[in-house]
Formats: C-alpha cells, sequence, structure tokens
C-alpha cells in the first residue's frame, strides 16, 4: 500500500514538473519574429552610406518588436542579376529620372512585364490602365486622377516603400554668382566671378562620352548641355522649358502640338550654326536622331527616343526612324515628329542631351571621339581642351546662337566667363581639399562631397570663406518588395508588406545617416518640382506615417507574432 | 664567352617560362570571371529600364552571347595580336583595353619607381645601420620603425600626410598629377620624363611636387620590409667568416661594414625586389585612391565594381606581364651578380 502511494506521490511529482516545466519554456521563450532579409548593394553604386542607411532601417523595423531583419549585400553586378532573377525578397534601390514627368517615376515600376529590372514583379491590369491612360494625353485633369489613383494604389499594395528624396550639394568661394543647383542640369554657363573671366571647379564624376548618342552618365550629360544646344532647353532656376535652339515650346495652345498629341513642331531660329561654322538646320536635326537610334549604343539613351518617345526604330530602313516619322517641312527651319502614340512628355525627351543636334560630319557608324577638336556643338561653350581622367577646358563658343537667351531671367550674355577649367579627382576629401587648401585648387566643387567632408566644409565655411548650398535632387531612394508569387523569396502576404511600411522610420534615417539633408519621401512621387507637384500625393504619410509601432504591431498580431503568449503561439505559423 | 653564353640561355630559359606562365594566368582569370555571379549587361543597365530587346542587343554587341569557348577563343588570339578587347564596363563601354591601359599605366609607374626609390633608400640606409649596431638604442628604434611603418594603413598615412604638408604648412599639393591647364607634351605620359623632354624645368619640378606624397606614402610603407630584410642579412654577413677575416686584418669598421657586409647582404636583396614590385603595385590602388591618382590601380577598382570582365583581364595581364618582366631583369642580375644561380 505505501509502496503504491510512494509510485503515486513520485508520478506527481514527475507529472507536476513536467507541466511546470513546460508551462516555463513557453512562457519565457522569446516571441517568435517575422524573418527579414534585406538586401542592398555594398560597392558604392548609391555612395558610401548604403551600410548606415540598410542598418538604420533594420533597427527601425525591428525597433517595433516583431521583426528580425537579417541584412545582407552584394556587388551591382550580382545585385542587379538576383535583383532581377527575383532572388530577393526585400531590396535598397534609388532612381533618377530619364526625363521630367510624373510618369518616369511611375510606369517603369509599376506597368507589368516591364518592371523586372526593379525586382518587385507586380502586375496589375487596372494600374496598367491608368498608366496607359496619363501616358496618352496632355489633359491636367485627367493625368492628375490617374496619377492620384496609380499613387493610392501603390499605397494600398507596397510593392514598393519609398523612403527619401536624394540631395544635390555644392560649395563655392563665397562671392560667385548664379551658382545653381538645379535640379536638371548644372549650369557652368551661367556662374559668375566678379572681376574674373574664368572659373576653376572640381568633380569626382567621369565621363564615359561625349557624344549625345552615348552620353547617359550624369557628368558626361552635364558637359553635353554646356556644350551642346537642344531644340529646347530649361530655364537656369526651374525646370520650365525654353526655346534653345528652337524658336518657342510647341503647345497645344499654339498649334504645334496636334490635338492627338502625336505630331510635335519645332521652329528652328534662323543662322543657327555648330561652333565650327558648319550650318544647323532641321536637316542636320533629323539626321541627329536618325544617327542616335541607328548607333543605339549599348550602354546609351537611345531607346528614350524611339521606344518611350515612340520615334520607332525600323529595320527595314537601315535602323533608323521608319519613313515620314521625322518630316523637314516646309523649309529647312521647321522639323515635325510623328509619333506612334501620344507622348506628352515628349517636349522633356527633345531637351534631354540624347536629342542634341551634332554636326553633319560627326561619325555615323560609331561614337565620336571626346577629345577637344572632335566633340563640336552649338551651346555656349566649346571644349578645348580634354586631358583624359584629369581635366576639361571649356571656351566661349564665339558662335553661339542666343548668347541673351537668359536675358528675361536676369542673366544678360552667356556664357558668363569666358573659360572653365574643370579638374577630375577621385574622392570626396580630395574635393574638400580644393576649398581648404591655400591657395583654393577650385572656385567651385561641384559632386560628390560625402556626408562627414559636406559637414566639415559647413562647419568652416566662414574661416575658408566659401557658401555651402544643399538642395533637394529628383533622385529618389525606396525599398522594393518582390511580390511575384511564384518567386521563393517574395514576400507576398500584403500585411507583411504593410506592417514593414509602417514601422520604417524615415526621420531617422534623414537625421542619423543624411545629417538632415534628405528629403523624407511618402510617394514614389517626389515633391518639390514644377514637374511633379501637381501630381504629388503623400500616400505613404496619411495611410502609414513614421514609425508606426501600434499599428504595425496590430497586423503583426493579427499574422501570429505576437509578444504576448496565447493559443495561437501553440499552433505552428508559417508566413 | 662561355659565361656569357651560358647567362644569355639561362635569360632565354627564364623569358620562355613565361609565356605559358602567362597563358594559364590569363586562362584562369578568364573562366574565374566568368564563373563568378554577376551580369555585366545588368550591371550596365542595372539602375535604368531599358526595353528587354536592349538588354539583348547589348549583349550581342558585346560579343557575350557567343559560347564561351568561342569567346575564349577569340579572346585569346586579340591578346597574342596585341588587342586586349574593348571595355564592357559602365564607364568605358565600348573603349579599347589598351588605350585605357596605356593612358594610365605612366602614373602608376611614376607612382611605384619614385616610392620604390624611396622605399630603397630608407630601408637600406636603416636596415644597414640596424644590422651593423645590433641591440644598439638605434637599432631598436629603426626596428620600432619598421614594424609600425609596415602596418599603418596606407590611406591614413596618405590622408595624414596630405593634412600637414599640404592643407597645413601648404608645401606641397595635396593631390593630383597637375596643377593648371599647362600639361607637358605627351610623349611618354611619364610627366617627369617629358618635362625633360621638353627642357622645361619648371614643368619638371610641378611634376615632382605632385609625385613626392604619394611616392612618400607608399615609399615609407614598404621600407619597413626592406629595413628588416637588410638588417636581417647585415646580421648574417657581420658574422660571417670573411668579415671577422677582415677585422683580423685591421680594416677599419665603416669599411668592413660598407665593403664586406653590406655588398654581400644586399644580394639576397635584389632578389626581394621583383617581390616587392608586385605587393607595391597592389598598394598603388590605394595610393591613387588617397590622391587622386588614375592610375592603373584605380582602373582596376572600378572595373571590379563594374564587373568589366575584359577590363580586368587585361589589366591582370599588363601586370603579370611587368611583374614577369621585372623578376626576369632581377634573376639576371642575380645571375650576373652571383653565378652561382646559374648552376
Amino acid at each position: 500500500m505505501q509502496k503504491r502511494m510512494l509510485w503515486t506521490l513520485v508520478a506527481v511529482i514527475v507529472a507536476a514538473v513536467i507541466v511546470v516545466g513546460a508551462a516555463a519554456v513557453l512562457l519565457t521563450a522569446p516571441p517568435k519574429k517575422y524573418q527579414l532579409e534585406l538586401w542592398y548593394n555594398n560597392d558604392g553604386h548609391y555612395g558610401d552610406t548604403e551600410d548606415e542607411l540598410a542598418t538604420v532601417l533594420k533597427t527601425s523595423i525591428e525597433a517595433c518588436g516583431k521583426v528580425t531583419v537579417t541584412l545582407r549585400a552584394e556587388a551591382w553586378a550580382e545585385y542587379s542579376q538576383s535583383r532581377r532573377n527575383g532572388e530577393l525578397s526585400a531590396m535598397l534601390m534609388g532612381w533618377y529620372p530619364d526625363y521630367f514627368d510624373a510618369d518616369d517615376y511611375l510606369s517603369p515600376f509599376l506597368l507589368t512585364g516591364a518592371n523586372r529590372w526593379a525586382g518587385s514583379f507586380y502586375g496589375n491590369a487596372t494600374v496598367d490602365q491608368w498608366i496607359a491612360d496619363e501616358q496618352s494625353t496632355t489633359n491636367i485633369a485627367t493625368r492628375t486622377d490617374r496619377f492620384t489613383k496609380i499613387q493610392q494604389k501603390v499605397g494600398e499594395d507596397v510593392p514598393y516603400l519609398p523612403l527619401f528624396s536624394g540631395y544635390s550639394e555644392v560649395a563655392y568661394v563665397s562671392g560667385i554668382q548664379n551658382v545653381e543647383l538645379h535640379p536638371i542640369s548644372f549650369k557652368w554657363f551661367i556662374m559668375d566671378k566678379p572681376g574674373a573671366t574664368e572659373i576653376t571647379g572640381s568633380t569626382i564624376d567621369k565621363i564615359e562620352s561625349l557624344d549625345p548618342a552615348v552620353a547617359y552618365d550624369y557628368f558626361s550629360i552635364e558637359l553635353v548641355n554646356q556644350i551642346f544646344d537642344t531644340l529646347l532647353v530649361y530655364e537656369p532656376v526651374n525646370v520650365t522649358l525654353m526655346g534653345g535652339l528652337a524658336e518657342q515650346v510647341p503647345t497645344a495652345a499654339n498649334g504645334l502640338i496636334s490635338p492627338d498629341g502625336m505630331n510635335y513642331t519645332y521652329r528652328l531660329k534662323p543662322g543657327l550654326t555648330f561652333s565650327d561654322g558648319t550650318a544647323l538646320n532641321a536637316t542636320v536635326v533629323k539626321r541627329s536622331i536618325d544617327r542616335v537610334i541607328r548607333l543605339d549604343d549599348p550602354a546609351g539613351p537611345a531607346f528614350l527616343l524611339y521606344d518611350t518617345g515612340k520615334l520607332g526604330r525600323d529595320p527595314d530602313n537601315g535602323n533608323n526612324t521608319p519613313p515620314g516619322a521625322i518630316e523637314v517641312a516646309p523649309d529647312d527651319r521647321t522639323i515635325t515628329f510623328h509619333l506612334s502614340a501620344p507622348v506628352p512628355f515628349f517636349n522633356d525627351l527633345i531637351a534631354f542631351s540624347v536629342s542634341a543636334p551634332v554636326p553633319w560630319d560627326y561619325a555615323q557608324d560609331g561614337r565620336q571621339p571626346s577629345t577637344a577638336g572632335s566633340v563640336i556643338g552649338s551651346g555656349p561653350y566649346r571644349l578645348t581642351q580634354h586631358q583624359p581622367l584629369q581635366q576639361f577646358v571649356l571656351e566661349n563658343n564665339t558662335l553661339y546662337h542666343s548668347p541673351n537667351l537668359y536675358a528675361s531671367v536676369g542673366i544678360p550674355w552667356i556664357p558668363v566667363e569666358d573659360k572653365v577649367t574643370i579638374n577630375v579627382r577621385a574622392s570626396s576629401t580630395a574635393l574638400k581639399n580644393d576649398l581648404t587648401v591655400s591657395p583654393k585648387l577650385a572656385d567651385v566643387v561641384y559632386r560628390t562631397l560625402n556626408v562627414e567632408d559636406l559637414r566639415d566644409l559647413e562647419a568652416q565655411a566662414s574661416t575658408l570663406g566659401i557658401t555651402v548650398e544643399i538642395a533637394t535632387s529628383p533622385f529618389i531612394r525606396y525599398m522594393v518588395f518582390n511580390v511575384d508569387p511564384a518567386k521563393a523569396a517574395a514576400v507576398t502576404d500584403l500585411r507583411v508588406r504593410k506592417a514593414i511600411a509602417y514601422s520604417v522610420d524615415r526621420q531617422a534615417i534623414d537625421r542619423d545617416v543624411f545629417d538632415g539633408n534628405v528629403e523624407p519621401l511618402y510617394s514614389l512621387v517626389p515633391s518639390g518640382f514644377p514637374f511633379t507637384e501637381p501630381y504629388y500625393e503623400p500616400v505613404f504619410q496619411t495611410m502609414y506615417g513614421d514609425h508606426n509601432c501600434a499599428s504595425a504591431n496590430a497586423l503583426w498580431t493579427e499574422l501570429g507574432f505576437a509578444t504576448s503568449f496565447g493559443p495561437q503561439e501553440l499552433i505552428a505559423r508559417d508566413v | 664567352m662561355a659565361r656569357g653564353h651560358s647567362l644569355l640561355a639561362y635569360a632565354a630559359g627564364r623569358a620562355a617560362l613565361a609565356v605559358p606562365m602567362l597563358l594559364i594566368l590569363l586562362t584562369a582569370v578568364f573562366f574565374v570571371l566568368r564563373i563568378l555571379p554577376g551580369d555585366p549587361v545588368l550591371a550596365l543597365w542595372g539602375g535604368r529600364n531599358p526595353p528587354p530587346e536592349v538588354l539583348e542587343r547589348s549583349r550581342q554587341q558585346l560579343g557575350l552571347d557567343r559560347p564561351i569557348w568561342v569567346q575564349y577563343l577569340t579572346y585569346l588570339a586579340g591578346v597574342f595580336r596585341g588587342d586586349l578587347g574593348l571595355s564592357i564596363g559602365e564607364t568605358y563601354q565600348g573603349e579599347p583595353v589598351i588605350a585605357q591601359i596605356a593612358l594610365r599605366l605612366p602614373a602608376t609607374i611614376e607612382i611605384a619607381i619614385g616610392s620604390m626609390l624611396i622605399a630603397s633608400f630608407v630601408g637600406i640606409v636603416m636596415g644597414v645601420i640596424a644590422g651593423a649596431r645590433r641591440d644598439s638604442r638605434a637599432d631598436v628604434g629603426i626596428r620600432l620603425f619598421g614594424t609600425v611603418i609596415w602596418v599603418i594603413p596606407i590611406f591614413w598615412l596618405g590622408v595624414i600626410f596630405q593634412l600637414i604638408f599640404a592643407v597645413w604648412l601648404g608645401w606641397l599639393p595635396p593631390h593630383g598629377r597637375w596643377r593648371g591647364t599647362d600639361f607637358p607634351d605627351p610623349v611618354t605620359g611619364l610627366y617627369t620624363v617629358d618635362s625633360l623632354l621638353e627642357g622645361n624645368f619648371d614643368h619638371f619640378v610641378t611634376a615632382v611636387r605632385h609625385l613626392l606624397l604619394p611616392c612618400l606614402t607608399l615609399g615609407l610603407i614598404l621600407s619597413g620590409f626592406f629595413m628588416k630584410t637588410v638588417r636581417a642579412n647585415m646580421i648574417r654577413t657581420m658574422n660571417a667568416d670573411y668579415t671577422e677575416a677582415a677585422h683580423a686584418r685591421g680594416i677599419p669598421e665603416r669599411q668592413v661594414v660598407v665593403r664586406h657586409a653590406f655588398k654581400n647582404a644586399l644580394v639576397p636583396v635584389v632578389t626581394v625586389l621583383g617581390l616587392q614590385f608586385a605587393i607595391l603595385f597592389a598598394g598603388a590602388v590605394l595610393t591613387e585612391k588617397t590622391f587622386s591618382i588614375e592610375g592603373i590601380g584605380l582602373l582596376l577598382l572600378q572595373s571590379v565594381v563594374s564587373k568589366d570582365m575584359t577590363m580586368i583581364q587585361g589589366i591582370v595581364v599588363v601586370y603579370a606581364a611587368i611583374i614577369v618582366m621585372i623578376s626576369l631583369l632581377i634573376d639576371i642580375v642575380g645571375a650576373v651578380v652571383d653565378p652561382r644561380i646559374r648552376l
């Protein structure tokens, strides 16, 4: 009897130990967290702040308590490949628009099938239709409506998470005037150094080519814009288009855009020449556009004309535009572009460097060399010296057609200085040193100073006698979610994407990574530019806010990632 | 006569060995670059949104759509004709690799030679002093210097030199190869040599002033290794029988050190020169970055980032060829100095 009681007692004690132990293990075990892999590039494609940016994002997402973010990095070549192959779940990306229209902040990311490059694989037939609508009309009301709907839908579906608008910066010797951080084109030819005839600048950018058919990197385009004119140009401070080589900007009102939006006519100014004295007429413009499209340089922007710009590329016509797509009539000063579909931003494409006319004698089967003497344009400056990798010297183009082009906006004569010398450096610190050594090695330092060097220069500005300016750039940074259900890495549950959208802290990114220089971004379409302002909808601010852990955690709880212990924690979950 | 013939045969043998060596290296680099993940065309267009046919056309134009063995044979045939192909990277896409290398090589050669001169001078002088006066205060101080300088990061020393000599004192230019727009007439691309060729001493001074800081940075760091090598050999030769014999004959200490110990200590040092050149080229990458000098090291760095396979292959071939030539030269010098090597 006693033996039986003893065994019963032992059994009760063992059972009690098991129950208490199990409860203790369950109650004290750390709550299960959602595992997110966040990828970023680590070889400098987006500058040297990517590690910090990824870390701050990780911290802000993890701070809500329900997610473990694992950071993964790849070099650009691998990153581009694995992103395109759909192997990444969430990733950091950046975008600088090709043309300055809100469309270029939306269609490349959202059009079904055409957004593989971005790694999201988002597709929605309704969104595709809205994009087709806004792309085929110049009507502001229609476009506003469609852009609003598209941005709203991006907010609802969260295939992308806008983070911030980038910044551009310039540091220069105080007293120099007209140093404008133009969002599209930095203009050396409007700068005025009182009492001097020349300006020295520094940059860390490199050129790919000064041939407009090839130039598709920032510095090449910047130099092309000093040496070549386009039919339309941007005002020096604003991004308003005005006549360049053309007399006026085509609009529906002045009849130079046909009612169906498919025909754009430009009337050239009389007596135009290139800096070598050769004629610049409508036939030369047509030949230049055909050359760009025919060459279709492997790394060039030709597709902006034949694909985005709907001019076409016809193999039966020697890979030029199709017969009749560009018409020179009724005289050699009038050119009309007949598009295969309406393109409301065609004027912006015509103002882009790829559309700059080049002389008749330019190489027709390949790239024109970027050496002094070979680069011939019709812009305010001529390239008079090019020391490869080290220096560019620009001098006054005495045959420039419109020295008073900007007189109406307060700059009576361009180019203001007779000569601009731009030295190429290898690092941000070298740029800073150009202004800190005595005597200074540069009057103007433009692109790219990192956050630390910028801070140093700002701190010493009065001692050094320099001015530092920072402005918001059209460059945007965003996070991409892979939403393709066919991909193993995809984040297919919308609630997960929304919870992360609630968690990110854009203010922390601005404060901790960029010293307060960037602008938090709440839509893929940034604010602050005339070409985006009418359409900007801060949907991610109104729908999610910043670092809204309460709302994020409500979603995580719904998904089963709760901090409190409940019956649902006993059920296996897989999201 | 017999000696001359033997030396010639030795040199020819060494030179013949260099060809398969370069071929093996080139083959390895070619295939390794293609096995590694990352698509150069996507790297080219990674942040943009061109239509798919543009990507396909890029791939065709760059020759990347052909079978890998066809690419290899085509490339190899080109190399034997002196054509290293066209760049497929973002910045230099379509440019001949050989032209880009030729553009940058002079800058790297100037840094390499300048640094080697500084490293040899500082390293040998210090090594001789330390070795001849083993365990003296000077020896301890020099050994400490050698150890510390060898482990200092190049970019850190470079920035410190820039701060002291360019920003604070204003004695030397902080970076670059030249100041102003009046460059020397290009003949060799070596600004020091081109200045002398045009007989412009001011230009020569400008070129040397720009070289001083980068060469001092890289040279001092390398001097640590030289110092240690020379010191070890000096200790060995100072203890050798012939040195003792010289001492016994009453030859003054200075003469014993310079004529007997130092001369013999230098033979192994010459042999490590070739190895040092390899290290020096690696160090040139950081030196060029720190001092904004567009040399071949920076080009290699950019090419790796943009997955510019043809450019990387070209640079590796040129690097290897330079190292092989220097090794060959040193082997020959060694064989002349010490006939036992040829045995």
